[in-house]
């Protein structure tokens, strides 16, 4: 049985972007009415939909191969609820935060529009559709950011090259995949990774979701776009949805289209990408001063964690990896809205200028520190669960390095939170902070919900657990994996466990040291680090974006474009510009001279014609 | 089935007459009416009787006369086109005409030539098709000279001598043919020739007729009319005969002797598609030295007769649905050229675009709709001309002829440029003073110009359905070859 909701739950948003394309609804109650209401509705549907459980729906379409084929697995409708709660979230948000933006009604199209496309592409159970769905996301996203300001599009442009390189990546894998399984239907058996040509699809097909992701080296327009972009673009895109969407195809990726084996050289590959982001991303996200930068490094790091826990190809890893994403999208959207907050209040998020704001703006500065210690994995938070999950399964894989990789990243990630909160909210009041006050309800409610489901998701981590992520993974979780994971969740007394609550406490022992050191200045409490002899070059290179393949990819291309104008093309321009042109009109010029309107002249052509028609049918008859 | 022709040809004779009572309105209504009304009929049985082929017999008081009629596809995409071309123009004419006076006797010629035409291809057998072939050009060496001034008159008589050698040879065709087939009709030529045995007559009789109807066709080497003709005369000449004279007399008989009633054998296909090919280049090499308007679409109606001359020469289904969908486009769009350079001279005063400039804000419709056109003859996407040409080139690849592929893409090329030299001249640049007091054409003309650039990008859009529902049952029948005969025979 074809089920219409299915194409109800995309076609929802289009209409409402439809609607919101005309001029009429540009008002600002039409507007905040349709937005809102339309993501609520679509959130309803995405429930409603998750609580059927699996449906279809399918109909012919371009071939037998590239059928009009949606389903939903407890896999993906779960995260569409995710993604569509998101969506309603940014759009109240927005509508408030961006009332004054010039480009407000833009964006809410575009939220529209993106929430119709990603439904698409969590539903699609065919490749074709689904790379449309994909592809089309590129677009509302490099509008997304190219909205934020005059020279905002050569962000987006970035972002627009680095995905669509990741994507191109994952084009290349499902066409090789494709050769390989000789279907384009999504839900056939997984291909087990027996040549080489299968490793190098799975491979490319990993690449294009990590880079839709924001893992390393495709995360490096995300700090730029942080400065660039509107505030809600920045809670909802690199804050949450393409994290669900990256990590989505991800665990499709690993769990349905190909077979692996965990500790294979594919599952080390994938740790090793994931322990990596984790580092240079957080060690990059220390040395911010500014908060929305510092926050997008940690959006990259995160997503380290996930990949790390999913490439285990353990049911801990994986579960932790999923619960993960999910704890992420909730406490760093939160985060972002939080600094959505503080620069409506202040007009800044430059930690230099702030301090003292927790009196100004309680809720607020309470918000941020639940979030904050969410993200730092402190016990009872949702994030303690689920990173003591993922550093579990990278621990069970026996590889040290990899477990030590994430509890470096969780010391980092305490010392730059402890140093934006103390900067922010403690210390002396400053000038921009002396008048700020708390915003209004539709500001600080959404954090304030997300900072509410963090405790929850912490506390009671059973529910999410045994209701969203065990079904997703079906028969391939035994009972016994599913006790052994539910008891771990918020135990303190486990190796993994004790290790990271000690890399808590060093963490908050070199923040301390760090701005006693720096004379009591809560921002600067990071440059002890920053000023280490070897470290600190490394960073200067990066702050220059050495490291950076967009950069230096344009570097080069510009480099190598100058080359062959000079010599390869300014040449042949040469040839086509004298030597064809004379050429031609020499020739039009003969043929003209013929046509001189005497009609004996075409009389004779004619004869002539004849005569020659008749000699070759003649002559050439056997 | 005796309607589409007798009815525009008693109006024909008619109007005249209706011309000296009244001097305006009422040959424009009926001659519009008529042909709007045969246009849905056509349209209508298309739809209908798309279906092999359908011949009906006239009775004069009780007696079966030995002329018949056939219904088949390539007739049916034929008629339609013939109509919706001879309404879209005889809307245009209700302004365009109103300078040379004497409508009655225009439209007179007009719809002669209309109704002759679609006998042309309703014909069964090769005289009644050569009758009809005479009658389509008498009508146009009338129109041609229409005007009545030197240059006109002298046209008029050159398109006359010359065509008098494509009557001559076609004539000879048919005299050949029925001394040693003892028959005229389709079905008695072509069996009486594969019973003779003799292929080399059979060859002497396909020579003269192509070179006949090549000349019909304005195919290389016989192309010395057309521009010349095209040039003085009203401008819905060149678009009737461009859009209509062609393909019926030239392009349409083509296909029917030489698939249906010979079949295609010896060297036929080969010296079709040579001479599809060195129209396409040479047509476009000569319009791009043009300086006026018509002439360079002159040129360039041979270039695209060469381009449906290679798709159908093929003979591959592909080759054949391209051929014909060119065919159908081109009509359309050089018709629609045509009607611009009808409607940008009856502004301006001037056959030459080279020393206009900026007309494209004096005359937005006129610009678009030639935008519009040029690109859909340069097959840019996603305006029909394009698709047509594509599914050509496609044949040509899937033959395994790379360089006529090659060179069909080469002339697309050329055929773009030759368009944006045009574009530039008139409506873009810079604006020349000298036209400061330039108006847009008046509204009958408009809407037909409009019309036929919408037709040019629908067609483009909807492509498929326009080939499924003409251009298929038209292309079985071509590539039925000599087993249309049995068909014609009733079996």
């Amino acid at each position: 049985m074809n089920n219409p909701l299915l194409l109800m739950i995309i076609f929802l948003p289009l209409l409402g972007a439809a609607i919101s394309l005309l001029p009429a609804v540009r008002k600002a109650p039409i507007r905040a009415i349709l937005s809102v209401g339309t993501t609520f509705l679509h959130f309803i549907l995405c429930i409603s939909l998750f609580t059927k459980g699996s449906v279809f729906f399918f109909a012919p379409w371009i071939s037998q191969d590239i059928a009009f084929s949606f389903s939903s697995s407890p896999l993906s409708s779960f995260i569409l609820v995710t993604a569509s709660f998101f969506l309603f979230l940014t759009a109240l948000y927005a509508v408030r935060n961006m009332d004054f933006h010039p480009a407000i009604d833009h964006f809410l199209s575009l939220l529209l529009f993106t929430a119709s496309l990603a439904s698409g592409a969590f539903l699609a159970n065919n490749f074709v559709l689904f790379l449309f769905f994909w592809e089309a996301l590129l677009i509302t996203l490099y509008a997304m950011i190219a909205i934020g300001g005059p020279h905002a599009w050569r962000t987006g442009l970035k972002g627009f090259v680095l995905a669509g390189t990741a994507d191109f990546a994952l084009i290349l894998g499902i066409a090789l995949l494709w050769k390989l399984t000789g279907t384009l239907s999504m839900s056939a058996p997984g291909l087990a990774i027996a040549s080489k040509s299968a490793a190098a699809a799975f491979i490319l097909m990993a690449l294009g979701a990590m880079g839709k992701a924001g893992a390393m080296p495709f995360h490096t327009w995300i700090p730029d776009a942080a400065i660039d972009a509107p505030l809600p673009v920045m809670a909802l895109l690199p804050g949450a949805l393409e994290k669900l969407l990256g990590i989505y195809l991800f665990t499709r990726i690993v769990l349905d289209f190909f077979v692996l084996i965990p500790g294979g050289g594919l599952s080390i590959t994938m740790m090793t990408i994931g322990s990596l982001t984790i580092l240079f991303a957080v060690a990059m996200a220390l040395i911010q001063k500014d908060f929305k930068r510092l926050l997008s490094y940690h959006a990259v790091s995160q997503v380290g964690y996930m990949i790390l826990g999913i490439g285990t190809c353990l049911p801990i890893g994986i579960i932790g990896g999923l619960f993960h994403m999910l704890n992420n999208a909730l406490y760093k959207s939160g985060l972002f809205f939080c600094a959505g907050s503080v620069e409506r209040a202040t007009g800044t998020t430059d930690m230099e200028l702030l301090g003292g704001l927790g009196k100004r703006m309680p809720l607020t500065a309470i918000t941020y520190f639940i979030l904050a210690a969410a993200i730092s994995g402190i016990w009872p938070l949702n994030g303690f669960v689920s990173k003591e999950m993922v550093i579990e399964g990278a621990f069970k894989e026996g590889w040290i390095f990899f477990a030590s990789a994430a509890w470096i990243g969780a010391i980092f990630t305490f010392v730059s939170f402890l140093k934006a909160g103390h900067a922010i909210f403690l210390g002396k009041t400053q000038e921009t902070t002396s008048s700020a006050n708390e915003n209004e309800w539709n500001i600080w409610a959404p954090p304030a919900i997300l900072a509410l489901l963090s405790i929850l998701f912490g506390i009671g981590f059973r529910i999410p657990l045994e209701r969203f992520f065990y079904p997703a993974l079906g028969p391939r979780l035994s009972l016994y994996h599913a006790a052994e994971i539910s008891s771990h969740g918020l135990s303190l007394f486990t190796p993994v466990a004790l290790i990271s609550i000690c890399c808590l406490v060093i963490a908050f022992l070199i923040h301390l040291y760090g701005w006693k050191k720096s004379g009591k200045v809560a921002h600067m409490s990071s440059d002890v680090i920053h000023r280490l002899p070897v470290i600190h070059t490394i960073y200067n290179l990066a702050e220059n974006r050495i490291f950076d393949i967009y950069e230096q990819g344009v570097r080069f291309i510009t480099w190598l474009s100058n080359i062959l104008h000079q010599n390869l093309d300014r040449p042949v321009d040469a040839f086509y510009e004298k030597t064809i042109p004379s050429t031609g009109k020499r020739i039009v010029q003969t043929l003209r001279t013929f046509h001189n309107g005497f009609y004996a002249n075409y009389l004779a052509w004619c004869v002539g014609g004849l005569i020659i028609i008749i000699f070759t049918l003649i002559t050439r008859v056997k | 089935m005796l309607l589409f022709v007798a009815f525009p040809m008693i109006l024909a004779g008619l109007m005249p007459l209706i011309g000296k009572f009244s001097k305006r309105s009422l040959p424009d209504i009926l001659s519009a009416i008529t042909l709007f009304i045969l246009m849905v009929l056509s349209g209508l049985l298309a739809a209908i009787m798309n279906k092999g082929v359908t011949i009906h017999q006239p009775m004069v008081m009780g007696q079966k006369l030995s002329i018949s009629l056939a219904f088949d596809g390539l007739t049916l995409l034929l008629l339609f086109i013939i109509y919706l071309i001879g309404f879209l123009v005889s809307i245009f004419s209700i302004n365009y005409m109103e300078e040379y006076g004497s409508k009655g006797n225009y439209y007179g010629l007009f719809l002669l030539m209309i109704a002759s035409m679609s006998g042309l291809i309703l014909a069964t057998d090769l005289f009644t098709l050569y009758l009809f072939l005479e009658a389509a050009a008498i009508a146009s060496y009338g129109l041609v000279g229409f005007g009545l001034g030197r240059e006109e008159l002298e046209a008029s008589f050159k398109y006359l001598m010359l065509s008098a050698f494509a009557s001559a040879s076609i004539l000879l065709g048919i005299i050949i043919a029925f001394a040693f087939t003892g028959s005229i009709d389709f079905l008695g030529v072509g069996s009486g020739f594969l019973m003779l045995g003799q292929p080399k007559i059979a060859l002497i009789c396909a020579a003269l007729f192509l070179a006949g109807f090549g000349m019909k066709a304005a195919l290389i080497p016989f192309h010395g009319w057309v521009p010349d003709a095209y040039t003085p005369s009203p401008a819905v000449l060149p678009a009737l005969s461009s859009g209509l004279l062609i393909k019926t007399a030239g392009i349409y008989a083509i296909c029917r002797i030489f698939f249906n009633i010979f079949g295609l054998f010896g060297e036929l296909p080969s010296l079709l598609i040579w001479i599809g090919t060195i129209s396409i280049i040479g047509g476009a090499l000569l319009a791009m030295g043009q300086k006026e308007t018509r002439r360079m679409f002159a040129y360039s109606s041979i270039s695209q007769a060469g381009y449906i001359v290679l798709g159908i020469g093929l003979g591959t289904p592909l080759g054949i649905i391209g051929g014909l969908f060119h065919l159908f486009n081109h009509s359309i769009f050089k018709t629609l050229l045509f009607l611009n350079a009808g409607s940008l001279e009856r502004a301006t005063g001037t056959r030459t675009f080279s020393n206009l400039g900026g007309l494209g804000t004096k005359m937005p419709i006129t610009s678009a709709t030639s935008l519009a056109g040029c690109l859909s003859l340069a097959g840019v996407p996603p305006f029909n001309g394009f698709w047509s040409k594509l599914l050509i080139v496609l044949a040509l690849v899937e033959v395994q002829r790379y360089g006529l592929a090659i060179i069909a893409i080469l002339v697309s090329v050329l055929t773009l440029w030759y368009c944006l030299i045009f574009q530039r001249g008139a409506f873009f640049g810079k604006f020349n003073t000298n036209w400061s007091h330039v108006k847009e054409s008046p509204f009958w003309m408009r809407a037909s110009m409009v019309s036929l650039a919408l037709i040019c990008l629908l067609s483009g859009l909807i492509f498929p359905v326009i080939i499924r529902g003409w251009i298929e049952p038209a292309a079985r029948i071509v590539s039925s070859g000599v087993r249309y005969l049995l068909y014609c025979a009733g079996y």
